[in-house]
C-alpha cells in the first residue's frame, strides 16, 4: 500500500513540475510584458518596473527563481495589476471562499446523487426511478453557466427570496445559490451512476445469497450492496472535483462570489499573468491531490485491486 | 424412399439459398435496432433540424447580425420584443442587433466547435490509442503515461492562459480544444485494440508480412470504428458546453462573431430589463442540441455495444 502511494507520488511531483514549466513558458513566450500599456511607459521607467520584478534576467535564470520560489516556498511572486499585493495575498483572499462552497457543492452532489441512485435501483420502475432519470437527464443539459441565470431569475428576479450575489461572509442564503448552480449536474452524474452500478450488484450472486438466507433488504443494501456501488462513483469523484473547481470560476463570475475564479476571470482580462499562473499551479497541485486521494480511497476499497 | 412433393421441397431450399445469400452485417443490425429507439430517432430528427436551422437559417432571417439597429437601443424592452411583423423573429439584442441572425451564427459556430472537437478526438486519438495498444511494451506504457500526465493537468484553466497571451481567437479556441478532446478517446481506442490484436486476422495479418502501419490502419482501426462513433458522438455536446464555457466567460468567440455561449451570456446579463427572450431563445436551442446529442449517442452505444446483443 505505501509503495503505490510513493509510486502515485512519483508520477505526481513530475506532472507538477510540467506544468509549472509550461505556464511559466506560456507566459514567457508572450507577446508585449505585463507593463506595455496603452501610453507607453518611458524606456528608463520600464526598465526599471522589470528590474524590480526580474523580468530584465535571461530567461534560464527566471525560471529557475520562479520554480524554486514555488517549489521551497509556496511564493508565487508579486502580482503586476495589483501592486501592493502578491499572488499569495490573493489566493489567501480567494481560496477560503472557493473551499466553502466548493465544499457544500461536493456534500451535496454526493449525498443527494448517491441517495438518489440507490432509491432509484432498489425501487426501479417506480415513480422514484423515473422521477430520479428525469431528474438526471434534465441536470445533463443544465450546466453551471445555465443553471446560474436560471436560479438568478426565479429565485432573485421572480420569487424575491435569495440576494442576486455577493458573498457576506459566507452567509447560508448567499451559499444556497451558488451551491445549487454548482452541484446539480454533477449530482445527476452521480445519481446516474449509482443507480445503473447498484442495479449491477443487486443481481450479482452474493446479494441473492444474503436475500435467500433471510437478511433484511435494508441490511443486505447497506451491508453488502453499497460497497461494491460506490466504486464507480469513487472514480467520478476526481473528475467531478476537477469539473466543480473550473465550474467554480461561472459561479465567482455570475454571483461575485469573491472567491478566486473571479480574480483568475479578472486577471485575465488585464493580463495580469502572474496571478493566472498562480491559480493554474494551485488549481493543478488541487487535481493532482485529489486524484492520488481517489486512487488510494479505490485501491483500499477495491480488493481486486493490485498495487 | 418418397419425396412427398418434390418441388415443395426444391423450393424451400431455393429459399434458404436466398435467405443464406441475405446476411445481416453488424452496421445493418446497429440500424435496425438504432431505429428501434425512438427517443434516438426523434433526437436525431432534431439535431437535423437544428442544423438546418444553422446552415439555412441566414436565409430566412430579415438582418444580418452584425447589423445595428440604432432607433432600438434603448428601447428594446418594448420595440425589440419577438415579432414576424418587424421581422426580428427572435426580437433584438439590447444593442439592437436582429437575435434571429445572431442565433443563427451562435447555432452554427457552436456545432462547428462541437463536430471540430470530436474530429480531432477521432482522429488524433484513434490513431494514438491504437498505436500505443498496437506495439504495447514500453512504447505503450510512455505513450499511455503521457496521456495520464496530460489528463490530470486542469485544462480548462491552461486553455484560458493560453487565450489571454496569444490573443483571443476562434483558432485558439479550436486549438485548445483540439489539445484535450482526444484524450478520453486515446484510452478507449488503445483497451479495444488491446482486445482486437490478438484476433486471427490479426495475426494472419503479421504471418503475410503486413507492415505494422498498414496493420494498424486497415485491419485494427476499421473495427475500432464502432465504439469510436459512440463516443465520438458523446463528446460533442461536452465540447459545445466546454465551448459555451468559455464563451460566456468572455474570453471565446469575439465579437461581431458569437456562440450560443456567449448569446446566453448576454441574455443573462439583460433578463433583470425583462428582454426574456434574449436568455430564452439561445438556451432553447443550445439544450436541445445537447439533449439530442445525448439520446443520439445513447441510442448508438446501444446500437453498437455487443454486449446487449
Amino acid at each position: 500500500m505505501l509503495s503505490f502511494v510513493f509510486r502515485r507520488l512519483a508520477v505526481a511531483v513530475p506532472t507538477l513540475l510540467i506544468l509549472v514549466v509550461l505556464s511559466f513558458v506560456l507566459m514567457y513566450a508572450a507577446p508585449g510584458g505585463p507593463f506595455n500599456s496603452e501610453r507607453p511607459l518611458p524606456p528608463e521607467v520600464l526598465a526599471n518596473i522589470e528590474a524590480k520584478y526580474g523580468l530584465d534576467q535571461p530567461f534560464w535564470k527566471q525560471i529557475v527563481n520562479y520554480v524554486s520560489g514555488v517549489v521551497t516556498g509556496f511564493d508565487f511572486g508579486p502580482s503586476f495589476q495589483y501592486k501592493d499585493r502578491s499572488v499569495n495575498d490573493v489566493i489567501a483572499q480567494g481560496f477560503p471562499v472557493t473551499l466553502t462552497y466548493g465544499f457544500w457543492s461536493f456534500v451535496v452532489a454526493v449525498t443527494v446523487g448517491v441517495s438518489l441512485g440507490v432509491a432509484a435501483a432498489i425501487k426501479q420502475n417506480s415513480w422514484v426511478d423515473y422521477f430520479a432519470v428525469g431528474v438526471s437527464i434534465g441536470a445533463q443539459v443544465l450546466p453551471n453557466f445555465v443553471m446560474a441565470p436560471l436560479l438568478l431569475l426565479v429565485f432573485t428576479l421572480w420569487l424575491g427570496w435569495l440576494p442576486g450575489g455577493g458573498w457576506n461572509g459566507g452567509q447560508w442564503q448567499f451559499l444556497i445559490m451558488p451551491v445549487i448552480a454548482l452541484s446539480t449536474s454533477y449530482m445527476a452524474s452521480i445519481a446516474r451512476i449509482t443507480r445503473s452500478s447498484m442495479l449491477e450488484v443487486l443481481n450479482t450472486n452474493f446479494i441473492r445469497t444474503a436475500r435467500a438466507k433471510g437478511l433484511p433488504m435494508r441490511r443486505v443494501i447497506w451491508k453488502h450492496a453499497m460497497k461494491p456501488t460506490m466504486l464507480p462513483v469513487l472514480s467520478y469523484l476526481g473528475p467531478a472535483f476537477v469539473g466543480m473547481i473550473t465550474g467554480s470560476v461561472i459561479i465567482d463570475v455570475f454571483f461575485s462570489t469573491g472567491g478566486i475564479g473571479q480574480f483568475f476571470v479578472n486577471s485575465a482580462f488585464n493580463r495580469d499573468y502572474s496571478v493566472i499562473m498562480g491559480i493554474t499551479i494551485l488549481v493543478g497541485t488541487l487535481t493532482i491531490l485529489f486524484n492520488l486521494l481517489v486512487d488510494v480511497l479505490y485501491a483500499w476499497i477495491d480488493p481486486k485491486i493490485r498495487y | 424412399m418418397m419425396l412427398p412433393n418434390r418441388a415443395a421441397v426444391e423450393g424451400i431450399a431455393e429459399n434458404m439459398q436466398l435467405a443464406d445469400v441475405k446476411g445481416r452485417s453488424l452496421w445493418a443490425d446497429a440500424r435496425t435496432r438504432f431505429l428501434r429507439n425512438r427517443a434516438a430517432v426523434i433526437s436525431l430528427i432534431m439535431l437535423c433540424a437544428v442544423a438546418g436551422f444553422a446552415l439555412f437559417g441566414g436565409l430566412v432571417a430579415q438582418y444580418e447580425g452584425d447589423f445595428v439597429n440604432f432607433s432600438l437601443i434603448g428601447s428594446n424592452a418594448y420595440l425589440g420584443v419577438p415579432s414576424i411583423e418587424t421581422g426580428h423573429y427572435f426580437g433584438t439584442d439590447s444593442n439592437g442587433r436582429d437575435l434571429f441572425a445572431r442565433t443563427v451564427q451562435g447555432t452554427g459556430i457552436s456545432l462547428m466547435v462541437g463536430v471540430v472537437g470530436a474530429l480531432v478526438a477521432v482522429i488524433v486519438g484513434t490513431l494514438y490509442g491504437a498505436t500505443a495498444g498496437y506495439y504495447g511494451g514500453r512504447i505503450d506504457g510512455i505513450m499511455m503515461r503521457i496521456v495520464d500526465v496530460l489528463m490530470s493537468i486542469p485544462f480548462m484553466f491552461v486553455l484560458i492562459l493560453m487565450l489571454v497571451i496569444f490573443g483571443r481567437s476562434i483558432f485558439m479556441l479550436f486549438l485548445g480544444i483540439g489539445l484535450i478532446s482526444w484524450l478520453d478517446m486515446a484510452r478507449i481506442a488503445r483497451g479495444q485494440t488491446l482486445t482486437i490484436k490478438n484476433k486471427e486476422f490479426v495475426e494472419v495479418a503479421v504471418a503475410t508480412g503486413v507492415r505494422p502501419i498498414r496493420i494498424i490502419l486497415r485491419h485494427i482501426v476499421p473495427n475500432l470504428l464502432g465504439i469510436v462513433i459512440v463516443y465520438a458522438t458523446l463528446l460533442v455536446p461536452n465540447m459545445i458546453i466546454f465551448e459555451s464555457f468559455i464563451s460566456f466567460l468572455g474570453l471565446g468567440v469575439q465579437e461581431p462573431a458569437t456562440s450560443l455561449g456567449a448569446l446566453i451570456n448576454e441574455g443573462s446579463r439583460t433578463m433583470q430589463f425583462g428582454y426574456y427572450w434574449q436568455i430564452a431563445f439561445p438556451l432553447f436551442f443550445f439544450v436541445i442540441t445537447i439533449f439530442a446529442f445525448f439520446f443520439v449517442g445513447d441510442g448508438l452505444r446501444d446500437a453498437l455495444d455487443p454486449k446487449d446483443r
